[in-house]
């Protein structure tokens, strides 16, 4: 099918913090996309339609008949977005395109995904279909947020988990109080706590989605502290 | 792609450019900052007449993957804004450090110039 520009129903807007909102926008009659797991689609309101924003693909390309795309509370689109949008709303959507693609083939690689935020939204279709897929990709998030309330799909990458024995989630939080009860890991993400994941790294791909400093971090230490080839290393800004 | 950073114009670490003519600074974004951001599709100024401080967040650029906040590079007061930016946020892809430039500054201190980065200071932040 031609890659064209369709207006599609919000069938769901789910409120998964209180800043970010999950919509699940329904294919039109006769929609067809050919697309990839970790894609991005542009949407914009039908009136306002100068205005437009790229949201990465929060669902995978098993996924038929719908996008879900998870909005972060930024800029007019974001704040519109969470504050009003909901069920039965209508959004323009320009077809996926992207090169964020999981590594699945060949075989046997190990994604490390190395998230920010709302920078994690596109490593749930990595892992869905992988664990769909039954793949034998180890698929490695480790996301850092500032505190727990921050983890978005925090339920479904622990059901992935189970579901999934190739896949690890793990979280890093920032901003957390002393006090807090939180048993998992503090502070930013390092290159010690990275490393401690690789186990051959010529067979490890790396990714990273957040913040343009995240970004930077993870080039810096695959490309000049690991030596790695560049195809080892894909990035998505902001996510 | 080579970013064009001018020699002529002064730099903040924020990445936003300043070009200063007697009390009057011309106030942007860089070729560098513009292209992180990707397509910008929105942006919003502080209102004529506004005063700000050095560092100050003062601005929003909104591109279709981001959106950030922009400092003011230098105290003063905005004297006027660019309304073909706001009119067509694309101008400040197509021409960041001409065309699209954001507002003017009458400068209350002028002197903070001097902490401004050189064209040379600002390529090797970015590492161009």
């Amino acid at each position: 099918m031609a890659k064209q520009i369709v207006e599609m129903l919000v069938e769901t807007a789910t409120m998964e913090l209180p800043d970010v909102k999950t919509l699940h926008l329904k294919w039109p009659e006769g929609y067809d996309a050919e697309f990839k797991t970790g894609q991005f689609i542009t949407v914009y309101w039908p009136h306002k339609q100068k205005y437009k924003r790229a949201y990465s693909l929060s669902s995978c390309a098993l996924d038929r008949g719908f996008f879900d795309v998870t909005v972060k509370r930024d800029g007019k689109m974001g704040t519109s977005i969470v504050d009003w949008c909901e069920a039965g709303d209508k959004l323009f959507v320009i077809p996926p395109v992207g090169k964020f693609l999981p590594a699945f083939e060949p075989l046997g690689k190990h994604l490390i995904c190395i998230a920010g935020g709302s920078g994690v939204t596109p490593f749930r279709g990595f892992v869905r279909e992988a664990t769909r897929r039954n793949l034998d990709t180890r698929i490695t998030v480790l996301y850092t947020v500032r505190t727990t309330k921050d983890i978005i799909f925090n339920e479904e990458f622990r059901q992935l988990e189970k579901e999934n024995p190739r896949f690890k989630f793990e979280v890093t939080c920032t901003r957390l109080a002393p006090e807090d009860p939180w048993t998992g890991r503090r502070g930013r993400i390092t290159a010690e706590w990275v490393k401690s994941f690789i186990g051959d790294a010529a067979s490890t791909v790396f990714y990273a989605c957040g913040t343009n400093e995240l970004v930077a971090a993870t080039e810096h230490l695959v490309l000049e502290e690991l030596k790695l080839a560049k195809e080892q290393m894909r990035t998505e800004k902001w996510g | 792609m080579s970013t064009q950073i001018p020699a002529d114009l002064k730099y903040a670490k924020s990445h936003e450019w300043s070009r200063i003519v007697g009390d009057i600074a011309t106030v942007g974004i860089t070729d560098h900052a513009q292209h992180e951001l990707t397509d910008i599709v929105f942006v919003e100024f502080p209102a004529v007449g506004s005063v700000v401080k050095a560092g100050e967040a003062c601005a929003v650029v909104e591109s279709v993957k981001t959106a950030s906040d922009i400092y003011a590079p230098l105290s003063g007061e905005i004297v006027e804004v660019n309304k073909s930016v706001t009119d067509n946020p694309a101008l400040v892809n197509t021409e960041p450090d001409t065309g699209g430039w954001f507002f003017k500054l009458k400068l209350s201190a002028p002197a903070e110039a001097a902490q401004l980065l050189s064209a040379d200071q600002y390529r090797q932040q970015i590492g161009g």
